[in-house]
């Protein structure tokens, strides 16, 4: 088990590695230009944007959140561990971490049902156009954390493990990566139309 | 455990119920949507700096992903 000291202050190695940041902050700066448009829109059509904003669910929304942070905390607390070499405990965090996420796609998928059965398509309107490709792409990077996640935990726990505290950091940072999107999501989506 | 990661944890929940509190109780206005946004703006920075443990990484870091959160938000709150 490598248990190397990383020198995070040093600027080719932030917590999660380069290449992982160089994503979030892709991921971030794409996320981030949507809204903005979105908010443009809705500037321009506020009557459309407010009527469409009370047909979401502004409790799943928040519950979701929750669950989010919640997980992220799981997350973080995992990666303490494995620091610690408690393999055993982490490996039991990144299980709640992994429930975490599992919960919320059970609610997200509620909510896409709800939409869906009250008929309400990416072609409703403009804000829905919105409400779909960012919260179905959000969903899509949780999925892909779940099975990281579910990965890098299976590695960890294998007899002659080579996991190494750089694999679970970038683990744990491109899960955290779903957080932060999400932070950013809920609110302008759910709240402020 | 950590304790800073759970006051961090506990601040993120306080933060999240009061943003839904004022979604709820006050009518849409720029002063909710700047509150809520700032909150949101809070809530990023503690995630990414005690979760992501962003505190312990370079400077560089920190304000590339403090500017492009400011960018973002701030773009939004002008055209709101």
């Amino acid at each position: 088990m490598n248990t190397l000291k990383i020198d995070y202050k040093n600027i080719y190695y932030p917590p999660g590695g380069i290449l992982m940041w160089i994503i979030i902050f892709l991921e971030l700066i794409t996320f981030g230009m949507a809204l903005i448009a979105f908010v443009y829109y809705g500037h321009q059509e506020p009557e459309v944007f407010h009527l469409s904003r009370l047909q979401l669910n502004t409790t799943f929304g928040a519950i979701n959140t929750v669950f989010l942070l919640t997980s992220g905390f799981f997350m973080a607390t995992a990666v303490q561990q494995f620091k610690e070499n408690n393999i055993a405990k982490s490996s039991f965090y990144f299980k709640l971490t992994m429930l975490g996420g599992f919960l919320f796609l059970i609610l997200k998928s509620i909510e896409y049902y709800d939409k869906i059965e009250s008929g309400i398509s990416l072609e409703t309107n403009m804000f829905f156009s919105f409400y779909w490709m960012l919260t179905a792409f959000h969903l899509i990077h949780v999925i892909m954390g779940m099975v990281i996640l579910f990965w890098t935990n299976y590695g960890m726990t294998k007899k002659n493990s080579d996991t190494l505290t750089e694999d679970v950091d970038a683990c744990a940072a491109f899960w955290h990566m779903c957080d932060l999107i999400w932070l950013l999501l809920f609110p302008i989506l759910y709240l402020i139309f | 455990m950590k304790k800073s990661l759970l006051f961090t944890y506990g601040a993120l929940i306080f933060l999240t119920i009061t943003t839904a509190l004022v979604a709820t109780s006050i009518e849409v206005s720029t002063l909710a949507v700047g509150l809520i946004i700032g909150f949101s703006a809070v809530k990023f920075i503690l995630v990414a700096f005690q979760f992501m443990e962003l505190k312990k990484g370079n400077s560089f870091w920190k304000v590339s992903l403090s500017l492009v959160l400011g960018v973002v938000l701030l773009s939004i709150l002008l055209l709101f």
